[in-house]
Formats: C-alpha cells, structure tokens, sequence
C-alpha cells in the first residue's frame, strides 16, 4: 500500500467520522426533522364523491381519512422509518370506465397501494387494472362474489362477500323467529333490478322455502324510482308477516315511509344490505318510518371504543354516521399494517404478506382478518335494530347492545 | 373517391398515431383509448344522425348488442375474441336492421324516431339485465389474458393502434359517404324526404343502409370496450350514457362533417381531463366544465367545432380578400 492510498484511507474515514457525527448531532438536535425525512408512503384512496353514489364514497373518504390522520399522529409507519402516509385521492366518478382510468392516474402517481371503490363494477374494472401492475387492491364493499373469485392475485376484500352476508342474515332470521315463536311465516321481497338487489331476491327465493318461509311475491322496480305507493298496496293486500327490502338509500326511505304512510306494520322489516336500514341519516330525518327496522350489514363493533370516538369525528365534521366509515378506516388501518409488515412499499412484499398472515380488523367485529383466494375469511356482517332512535346490533350475542324487538306491535 | 380525398383521414390518424410512442404515462394511453372508443361509437351516429338526418337517442342499443354478443361468444362459449368482434359487429348491424326497418316502415321522423330508438335501448337494457345468459344484473366478466389471440394487449400502446385503426376506418367510411351516390342520396334525404323521393331516391333503402353503417361502426366501439375494460353490465353496455357520448361527440364537433365526432370526443374528454388535473381536488368540476362547453357550442356554434373552423376560415378569406385591394392601391 502507498502512502497516498494510507492518506486517502486516513481522509475517508475522517469525512466518514464527521458525516456520523453530524448525524448525531442532528438526532439528538432536532429528532422532528429527522422524523420528516423518510419519504412519505403514498397510498390510493379511490371512492365515488361524484355521480349517483357521491354521497356513500363521501363518507368511504372520510373514513379513510380519519384512519391516515390517526397513524400520521401515532407516528407513521415505524418499520419505514416513521413514514408518513399520504393519500392520493381518487374519484371513480360512480362509474366503471372513470374507476379504470383513475388506477391509471394512481399507478402513475406511484402509489404503494389501493384502497377502496365502493360499488361491484367500479372494483370490477378499478381491480383489473390495477393487477395490470400487480399494485396491491384492498376492496373496501363491492360486495359481487366473482370480484376475489376471478383469480386476480393483487385484489383482497375487506368486507364479506355477498354469498358469506347472505348465508349469515338467514341464519340470524331463522335464530330470531324461532326465538320469538316462529311467528313469521310469509314473506315479500321488494328490490331493485340491479346486481344487488336482484341476485339476492334470486337467492332468497330458493333459499327462504327451504327455511319454512313461504314467498307471496317478490317485487321488482328499478333504480332511481320515484314513486312505492303501487308497491306498499300490493304489501298491504297480501299481508305478510316479513318485508324483505334490497335497494339504495333513497328507494328503501320511500319504501318505509310510503309503508307507514299507509299504515301497513308487517311483524317485521327485516333488510339484507339495507341501503338506509342502518344510516343515522335516515333514523334523523324519518324517525317513526326508520323504527324497528331489522338490518344485516356492514357494521362496527360496538364493544371496541374507538367506533364511538369515530363516530364522534364523523357527526363533528357535520356528516350522518354509516357503516361506510368505519370500514374504510378499518381497511386502511389494515393496509398500513401490511406494508408496515412488508416493510416496504414494494408491490410483491406487500402481496406476499396480504396472502400470508393475519391482520387486526381496525373497529371492524372481525376478530383477526385473514385473506384466503383474497377474501377475509373473518369478515362478518352484523343484525342490527333501529331503537330509541338509534342504529343497535342485536346479533350476534358476542357484539349485542339490545335485545331485538320482534314481532313489532301491530 | 380519389386517393387525394384519403389524404387528410391518412394525415389525421397519422398524428393520433404517434403520439402513444412519445413515451406517454399509462393514464394518458388509457384515456386515448377510452376516447377513441366513443369516438368511433360517434362516428357510427353520426353516419344516421349527421349525414342522415335520423336523430338516434338509442345507439346504446348497437354499442351494447357488440359488447354483449362478443362478450357472451368468449364467456360462454368459448369462442375466439376475435371472432366474437366480428360477430359482434354482425349482430349490431342485426339490430340495426331491425330498429330501422320497424321504425322507418312506419314512416318515424324527428323526435318520434328519437323516442324510438330511446325505447329500444331501454327494452334491451332491461332484457339484459333481467336474462339468464347475459350473466343477469352481475354483468359478464372477460378473463384477464393478454395475448393477441385474446385481443388483449398487455401494451396499451397496440390497443391504442388497433382501436385508431378502426377509428381511421371510420374516418374513410365518412369521407366516401361525403363523395360517393350512396352518401348524396343519405344527404337528399336529410334535407328533404319527399323531394328525393321525387327524384328517384329511394329512402327506406337509403336510412336501412345508413343504419346498418351506423350500427356497424357503434357496435364495433361496444366490442373494443368489452374487450380493453374486461366488464360490462346491462348500465354500461345499454344504458343511456353511451347513447348520450355518441351524440354529444359529433354535435360538439360538427355533425355531418367527417371530422365532427373525433374532433368533438377529443375536445369534450379532453378538456373534462385538463380541468380534472388543473383543479383536481375539486370532485366534478370537469363535469361543470363539459356542462359550460356544451352550452357555449349549442349557443355559439351551431355547426360544431368543425362548423366554426370553416366559418372562421371564410371570414379570413374575407378579410385576406377585402384587404388585397387596399394593399394595391
């Protein structure tokens, strides 16, 4: 070795020396600072805020936001080097074409991951294009089966399937009518002709005869529809003990209100993915029509006190508590936990982790989320009452707050 | 129709053609593609509508048979995409057919016809949606394989060529229509039945003819969205909106003119994206946006964008001439 190479040594290791400890000084100077400088994560928030379902993708954004405030506040994501998360919003417009081009915009963007979407044919098409870049989907409701079942390896839901809800609200109807004395026995099915509403009537159509229930009729209207009066006579002349509803907010108001308008107090409501069934909003505006109403939905634990605080935060930003806040807080809560996991914003170490552990479900009832084909094999919907003018879960035991009233008085 | 008369289509696909390669983010290719798509869709109306003078407000009912003929013959049963493209766009001029034979036999004009083709896509849309082969209200899911055997390119890029093709297919349609006998007697017939009646022009087989291009072409656009966005339902292959963007393209950008739907659909979607991205964070303001263009060509420019170049070219000419004597002077 030459001299020269022993100086250059000598000068490395002094500007080596100085670097470290100009590193530390910063440490223990101005932590903060340091804090800042690992990149932020950025993380696609894609929901509806315009077109028909603006009002429900409003309350997904917040839900997400309210979950990026809180980890930013807890200090980040710390396996990152307390990286803050940034979210890149992204409106899918309420419609499927808007929702692909905007995963274009997000990829573009470089974001770590996707969450959220809302309606089935926006996370149709929002899923597919994203598993173009194999970038991470976590679907926050689109509730269609075929949306994890079609094989896309970067797409998870969050929320229970449509088949897995429908499967736990028959059992919780037949578990609440047996209790009660089996007093329900007939049964009409009002929906909307859309995916949702009509899958489902198809379903309870084969499945309720089986259960002992008989199906007088099931009634179909489209959405938007203006007017139920014609729907609640046919209810009125054929009496039945239960009124199954599957429509949007806005037909499923009409539809109550119409119903006790005219004074027609079947032994039961009794709405699967009720659209207003279980929104505050409708209990607010329509108190007497939204009493009693039975839901199986979305809905947050109860029993975990940070859905009360987050309902809190909702109500104070003037906005009507729905189960679509605490789902997209929770799924984002989630995500951050596996990119936490990962360690990286890498798209196959974020998958690889999503396919492969378990995660904690946020305000969710879930327990531990686990994604088996995509979806979260714990996801579970819960039966929830409109009482004392309140949204109250009634089912299952484990999250009840009341005892279901059932049958109503007539 | 001479090779002079192919030289502005050439020229204008020509410049569509080299943008993808100038190294352009996916979310600018996806957008040319989604626009060129209704594009083309605007064509197909505007052939009836623009150079006919048949107001369709139902060519969702040609864009959704394409989409759900070629999606049903992959889905169901198994048949090669590219085939299914070319049945789809069969069955679109089927369709085609049928509408315009029911409704010009009965002599439908105006907004009648308007209303009936309304109709129509509103029947199928609810047939759709209600039967069992159409995959119901859960819509029809294509699989994911890229391939070109698929008609799935995993470069959007090709996609982008393939649909500027048949967009450039179209461009040549219309220019033939604005040049051959064919496209003189759809004229005659727009601008008065009776009197090209008098003079030997048949219009029940001048508006089947148009009807059946014009089906041709829309449903061809339903094929390529099928197939570039994988899922279609009965609200997006025959609800209004595409009966509505088929429309609007060509009356922004001048119906009845060769240019007027690519023009319109460019300057529509085109805008409603520069506004999104300049005042991104305010959710619809693109939608105001299309709202305010819209009503400022219908107020300003009866012609279209198209209408408005000429008319703006003609008073150039005007000035240009009106000053040449004073120069001389």
């Amino acid at each position: 070795m030459t001299s020269s190479d022993h100086r250059r040594d000598a000068s490395l290791s002094r500007r080596a020396l100085l670097q470290a400890g100009a590193a530390g000084a910063a440490l223990i100077a101005a932590p903060a600072v340091l804090r800042a400088q690992a990149p932020a994560v950025k993380l696609g928030i894609i929901q509806p805020v315009t077109g028909a379902l603006a009002e429900a993708g409003e309350l997904g954004r917040l839900g997400a936001e309210l979950a990026i405030a809180d980890i930013n506040a807890a200090g980040g994501l710390k396996a990152l080097g307390g990286a803050r998360i940034e979210m890149v919003f992204a409106d899918n417009r309420s419609n499927p074409e808007a929702a692909a081009q905007e995963v274009e915009r997000l990829q573009g963007e470089k974001v770590a991951a996707i969450v959220g979407g809302f309606g089935s044919g926006l996370c149709m098409t929002a899923t597919q294009a994203a598993a173009r870049y194999d970038l991470p989907y976590l679907v926050d409701v689109g509730v269609a089966d075929s949306i994890t079942t079609r094989g896309l390896k970067n797409t998870f839901r969050m929320a229970p399937s449509f088949s897995m809800a429908t499967s736990v609200a028959l059992k919780n109807l037949v578990t609440l009518n047996d209790a009660a004395g089996k007093p329900a026995k007939t049964v009409v099915i009002v929906h909307e002709d859309g995916l949702f509403g009509s899958g489902l009537a198809k379903l309870l159509g084969t499945e309720l005869p089986k259960l002992g229930f008989e199906v007088l009729e099931t009634i179909s209207h489209p959405t938007p529809a203006r007017d139920m009066s014609n729907i609640a006579l046919r209810i009125r002349s054929l009496k039945p003990d239960l009124v199954i509803p599957s429509n949007y907010y806005g037909e499923f108001v009409l539809l109550a209100r119409t119903m006790q308008q005219q004074r027609i107090r079947p032994k039961a409501i009794y709405a699967i993915f009720g659209g207003a069934a279980s929104s505050l909003r409708f209990v607010k505006e329509f108190p007497q029509a939204a009493d009693g109403i039975i839901d199986c939905n979305h809905w947050h634990d109860p029993k975990n006190p940070r859905s009360a605080e987050i309902r809190r935060r909702t109500e104070a930003a003037g906005k009507s508590y729905v189960y679509n806040v605490p789902l997209n807080y929770s799924a984002v809560t989630l995500m951050a936990e596996a990119i936490e996991a990962a360690g990286s914003v890498e798209s196959a170490k974020i998958l690889e982790v999503l396919s492969s552990r378990d995660f904690g479900s946020g305000v969710m009832p879930y327990g531990r989320s686990k994604f088996v084909e995509g979806q979260n094999v714990s996801a579970l919907p819960l039966n929830t009452q409109i009482q004392d003018n309140d949204v109250k879960v009634i089912y299952p035991d484990a999250f009840a707050q009341v005892k279901p009233v059932f049958p109503l008085k007539a | 129709m001479t090779a002079t008369d192919l030289l502005r289509p050439l020229l204008v696909v020509a410049v569509f053609a080299v943008v993808p390669w100038l190294g352009v983010s996916n979310a600018t290719l996806n957008f040319l593609v989604y626009m060129l798509i209704v594009a083309l869709a605007a064509q197909g109306w505007n052939i009836l509508g623009g150079f006919g003078g048949q107001y369709s407000f139902g060519h969702a009912a040609f864009f959704g048979t394409g989409a759900y003929a070629t999606a049903i013959l992959q889905v169901q049963l198994g048949v090669n995409a590219w085939v299914g493209l070319v049945c789809g766009v069969a069955a679109g001029v089927a369709v085609g057919l049928f509408v315009g034979f029911l409704s010009f036999r009965s002599g439908l004009r105006g907004s009648y016809f308007a209303l009936v083709t309304l109709a129509f896509a509103e029947v199928f849309r609810v047939v759709a949606n209600a039967a069992g082969f159409t995959g119901g209200a859960a819509g029809l899911l294509i699989r994911l394989e890229p391939g070109v055997a698929t008609l799935q390119f995993a470069d959007r890029r090709i996609t982008c060529m393939l649909v500027l093709g048949f967009v450039g297919l179209g461009l040549v349609i219309s220019t033939w229509l604005t040049r051959s006998r064919f496209g003189a007697h759809l004229i005659a017939v727009r601008e008065n039945e009776q009197a090209a009646e008098a003079l030997g022009v048949d219009p029940m087989r001048v508006k089947l003819g148009a009807i059946a291009l014009s089906a041709a072409l829309t449903a061809l656009a339903g094929c390529l969205y099928a197939q570039y966005f994988l899922f279609i339902d009965a609200t997006i292959a025959y609800g209004p909106w595409i009966s509505v963007e088929a429309l609007l393209a060509p009356l922004v950008g001048g119906a009845g003119t060769v240019f007027g739907p690519l023009i319109g659909a460019l300057a529509l979607h085109g805008l409603g994206e520069a506004t999104k991205g300049i005042a991104g964070s305010v959710p619809g303001i693109d939608l105001v946006v299309f709202g305010v263009v819209l009503i400022l060509v219908i107020a300003f420019l009866p012609g279209g964008l198209m209408g408005g170049l000429a008319r703006l070219a003609g008073r150039l000419r005007t000035i240009a001439r009106g000053r040449r004597p004073a120069v001389e002077a």
